[in-house]
């Protein structure tokens, strides 16, 4: 295959695979303020589990998340500098539970297809 | 950390006033986070260069800022290809067709005539400003109706069935064929009947009389009117343009066109003969006719530029299947200034009609002989008759 092909190939892999990742990336962040964290190291906590994310991307994600009443935030003095911490609301606990479900049901279908097309295929 | 300061004070800047101090707390304990993190792993204070690399990974202030802000656009994705669609059409229908005005009156027009330089400067400035003009407008208009669909949601509203049916563009509707036909028809007995003879009208001591070449006119014209009837009956029984018919219109209506642009200038008008009226008077008004019909050429001639072009644009579309609506405007608009230039030049190249602008010392001969030496009355001398 030609270099510039394999290029090519690439970037389309990259840029569906950050498509498929942007909407799961919400729900990552809902699970994790299940227990209070400030910004810093809830990203870093994403990071550990293999959902990184820019720091571009997770603070407005944080204050729409809280605009809408899912997250609640308290700015709190912690090493001697003052911090940002987030957890989840009432409102976001629930929502977060939908997500789950609503996760779990789009994992199923998938692998339902997917195990489908191996059999068609073999 | 005066690099980090100037780094958060530049994106404060882009950032709601409401929403400033906050934001820029959030994010300078998250990159003073990150530099304590790079410290302890480093044993030592970061120098200035090791942390313009960490803002730098981070992005540009502008950019940085922007993520904070609601996505907003002033045209949105849901206008944006009627919008370029639109844009295609207005820039060559409204740009063009102004630029040729233009170039028209400058070259033509006595009153704004100019010379080369000073028409290829204004020509420069002349596109940018009708260009803007045009793009300006319809931006404008799109981005109120990008406003009005965010609070109405006016385009949700619409009803499948009122969708256009879908039309075969080949397809060569019954009803004008038959108009077509019975056009013809109705012009070949009028054209027999009427203009057969060279003399045109010989009734109560009034003639017309047409010059010899009229002959040739006649037959062309009847033959091209006698070629259309046969297509369009032929289109009565299998309605599409294919590429030999829609070649046959071409054909058919580039000689039809050349012979009007021949006839436009071949002073065709022989004689008139009016009751009453003296010879020289008749000749003169002979001689008008003939010369403003020659005028009339460059008009003539973008006339069938215009259909020239419509009869390629059909061809094109038959024999490819498709035919872009861009190039398509473009062809007819460079066939037209082609065809404007082709008739200006011609007209210029009409041979001398008996009539030419006096000079002023010509005009002060006259006027010495008619009221010093006739001792006559002067009204105002606008040229001398030569024929």
């Amino acid at each position: 295959m030609p270099q510039s092909t394999k290029n090519e190939t690439f970037d389309v892999f990259e840029n569906l695979r950050l498509e498929l990742r942007r909407g799961s990336l919400i729900l990552a962040v809902l699970a994790a303020l299940r227990s209070e964290q400030y910004g810093y190291t809830l990203r870093k906590i994403l990071a550990d589990h293999g959902m990184a994310i820019d720091e571009g991307t997770l603070y407005p994600l944080l204050r729409r998340l809280e605009t809408q009443g899912l997250l609640k935030s308290q700015w709190r003095e912690e090493d001697k500098r003052n911090k940002r911490f987030y957890r989840l609301s009432p409102e976001g606990k629930l929502i977060l539970k939908q997500l789950w479900t609503e996760w779990q049901g789009i994992d199923s279908s998938l692998n339902e297809i997917l195990k489908e097309r191996t059999y068609g295929t073999s | 950390m005066e690099l980090l300061d100037r780094y958060l004070h530049a994106i404060k800047f882009w950032l709601p006033r409401d929403q400033q101090d906050d934001i820029v707390a959030e994010l300078a304990d998250d990159i003073r986070s990150q530099i304590a993190d790079e410290e302890e792993r480093l044993g030592r204070k970061l120098n200035d260069a090791e942390l313009a690399a960490i803002l730098k990974q981070r992005g540009r202030p502008v950019l940085v800022a922007n993520r904070y802000l609601p996505q907003r656009s002033l045209i949105g994705p849901m206008w944006f290809p009627t919008y370029l669609f639109i844009l295609k059409i207005v820039v060559p229908c409204y740009v063009v067709p102004w630029l040729l005005v233009w170039i028209g009156l400058k070259i033509f027009h006595p009153f704004y005539h100019s010379d080369l330089g000073a028409l290829a400067g204004g020509l420069w400035g002349t596109f940018w400003s009708a260009t803007f003009m045009a793009v300006g407008v319809v931006t404008l208009i799109f981005a109120i109706l990008e406003r009005v669909q965010a609070q109405t949601d006016f385009l949700g509203d619409w009803d499948p069935r009122k969708l256009p049916a879908v039309r075969d563009p080949n397809r060569i509707p019954r009803l004008n064929s038959i108009l077509e036909l019975a056009a013809n028809v109705v012009f070949i007995v009028w054209w027999i009947n009427g203009l057969w003879s060279q003399t045109l009208f010989d009734r109560a001591g009034v003639r017309i009389v047409l010059a010899p070449v009229w002959k040739t006119f006649f037959w062309i014209f009847l033959l091209t009117a006698s070629a259309n009837i046969i297509l369009s009956a032929a289109s009565l029984f299998y309605p599409y343009w294919t590429r030999l018919r829609a070649g046959i219109r071409l054909a058919i209506d580039s000689i039809g066109m050349i012979a009007f642009c021949w006839l436009a200038r071949s002073h065709i008008l022989a004689e008139i003969n009016v009751p009453n009226l003296s010879a020289a008077r008749a000749a003169e008004i002979t001689n008008a006719i003939n010369v403003n019909m020659a005028k009339s050429l460059p008009l003539v001639v973008i006339a069938c530029a215009i259909i020239a072009s419509l009869d390629v644009f059909r061809l094109v579309r038959a024999s490819t299947g498709r035919a872009r609506l861009v190039p398509g405007l473009a062809l007819i608009v460079v066939l037209i200034a082609l065809a404007a230039g082709a008739g200006a030049q011609a007209t210029a190249a009409t041979p001398a009609t008996g009539f030419a602008l006096a000079s002023s010392p010509e005009i002060r001969e006259l006027l010495v002989d008619h009221v010093d030496v006739q001792h006559r009355n002067a009204g105002t001398v606008l040229g001398i008759r030569t024929g």
